[in-house]
């Protein structure tokens, strides 16, 4: 039997990778995640955009978009959909306002044919940090605070349950 | 002319500070932000604009509050209500904007709202938090309010304002954000971007040149 003609390693042969042009023409979508940490879960982020396409788009669109959660991390999420569907799934990322129960927001930044043109855009933005400052009082409650480098604070309320989020600058802090 | 949210409403309605929400609008792209009941000024290359929102359901009580609270320099953004309440309050002197038309009866901005706004110069905001925000049912009557306002829009040529009505640094969208979005109602980026630049006009309209001798 030809080996190229085989179905699968099983029968002894090589499966043959479907043609370059008979294949699905992908874009990639580099999109900023707010607040940038923590990280949401990548699983958890790819239900939550699912989500936000189908109830943007119906089922049908979304099958044709197939939108899917790369990876995510150090605040960017890479998001992988058809080719022609790019401007379609970043309008749905901008409807995104929560996963997990956990409030963020997604802003595309660039879309590219190939994934390795995002990786080397993500390499050459800025690091990601961030001090930690705890406790810190705010209008008669205990926060702890996230200091970004400039003038961003997030301010994460202590405590157990329905912890309140804050954003402030630096320049409110020192008001204070 | 610049790039400008029409309203967002930082602490204590939202959770973030107005300081954080023109900074995060500045790297956005926003060259200016309107927010109600703030002070005039400028923090990070981003202008704050002053806003009143009245909220009344009595024209004359809107008058009231035009009188009393209108300067000049702040932006008066009026809350739609029935047909009847919108066509008058579009003939008040010192309305800048008509807000929440999506929140009005159905009808309640007909042709002739239209008209009147374009005659007078007065904007008819659309706001952009519903459409992020809800989902299903209301999000779908909320871009056929939309897509109805554009068909006024393109015959009758009145000016329209965008707002994100943004509570919170998460509820923003940067102008190219809102250039996309506003495609699903079937607004061309090209009126998207008038859009954003209305509110410069609205605080400094250019008045017709009359000979006087």
């Amino acid at each position: 039997m030809d080996p190229a003609l085989s179905y699968g390693t099983g029968h002894g042969g090589v499966m043959k990778a479907r043609p370059p042009t008979m294949r699905e023409k992908k874009r990639y979508i580099l999109a900023r995640i707010n607040p940038p940490v923590p990280d949401p879960d990548p699983k958890e982020l790819y239900f939550a955009v699912l989500e936000s396409v189908t109830s943007l788009f119906g089922d049908a669109q979304t099958a044709r978009m197939m939108p899917v959660v790369i990876s995510c991390g150090k605040g960017y999420a890479l998001i992988r959909c058809t080719r022609g569907y790019e401007e379609q799934t970043r309008i749905a990322l901008m409807t995104l306002t929560s996963v997990a129960e956990r409030k963020i927001a997604l802003h595309p930044v660039a879309t590219s044919g190939t994934l390795l043109a995002l990786k080397r855009r993500i390499a050459r933005m800025p690091p990601l940090g961030w001090e930690l400052v705890s406790p810190l009082q705010f209008k008669g409650s205990e926060y702890t605070a996230r200091r970004y480098p400039g003038q961003k604070v997030d301010l994460l309320e202590k405590g157990i349950k329905s912890q309140e989020l804050l954003f402030l600058t630096q320049d409110d802090l020192e008001e204070l | 002319m610049m790039d400008t949210d029409a309203c967002i409403h930082p602490y204590p309605a939202g959770n973030s500070s107005a300081r954080r929400m023109v900074l995060e609008a500045g790297e956005m792209g926003f060259r200016a932000i309107v927010i109600p009941g703030a002070a005039p000024g400028e923090y990070h290359g981003v202008r704050i604009i002053p806003a009143i929102i009245i909220s009344e359901t009595d024209v004359r009580k809107v008058t009231g509050q035009i009188r009393k609270r209108g300067n000049g320099v702040t932006l008066v953004l009026v809350d739609a209500g029935d047909n009847g309440f919108n066509r008058a309050v579009l003939t008040q002197r010192g309305v800048h904007c008509i807000r929440r038309i999506h929140r009005a009866p159905k009808n309640a901005f007909d042709h002739v709202s239209a008209r009147l706004a374009e005659e007078n110069g007065i904007a008819v905001d659309i706001d952009l938090s519903p459409l992020i925000q809800e989902k299903g049912v209301l999000r779908q009557k909320i871009l056929y309010r939309y897509h109805d306002l554009m068909k006024l829009h393109s015959r009758y040529r009145f000016p329209l304002t965008l707002s994100s009505n943004a509570c919170s640094v998460l509820d923003l969208r940067s102008p190219e954000e809102i250039r996309l979005l506003c495609t699903l109602f079937g607004m061309d980026k090209e009126d998207t971007s008038l859009a954003l630049r209305t509110v410069w006009t609205l605080l400094s309209p250019t008045e017709q040149v009359m000979v006087v001798s």
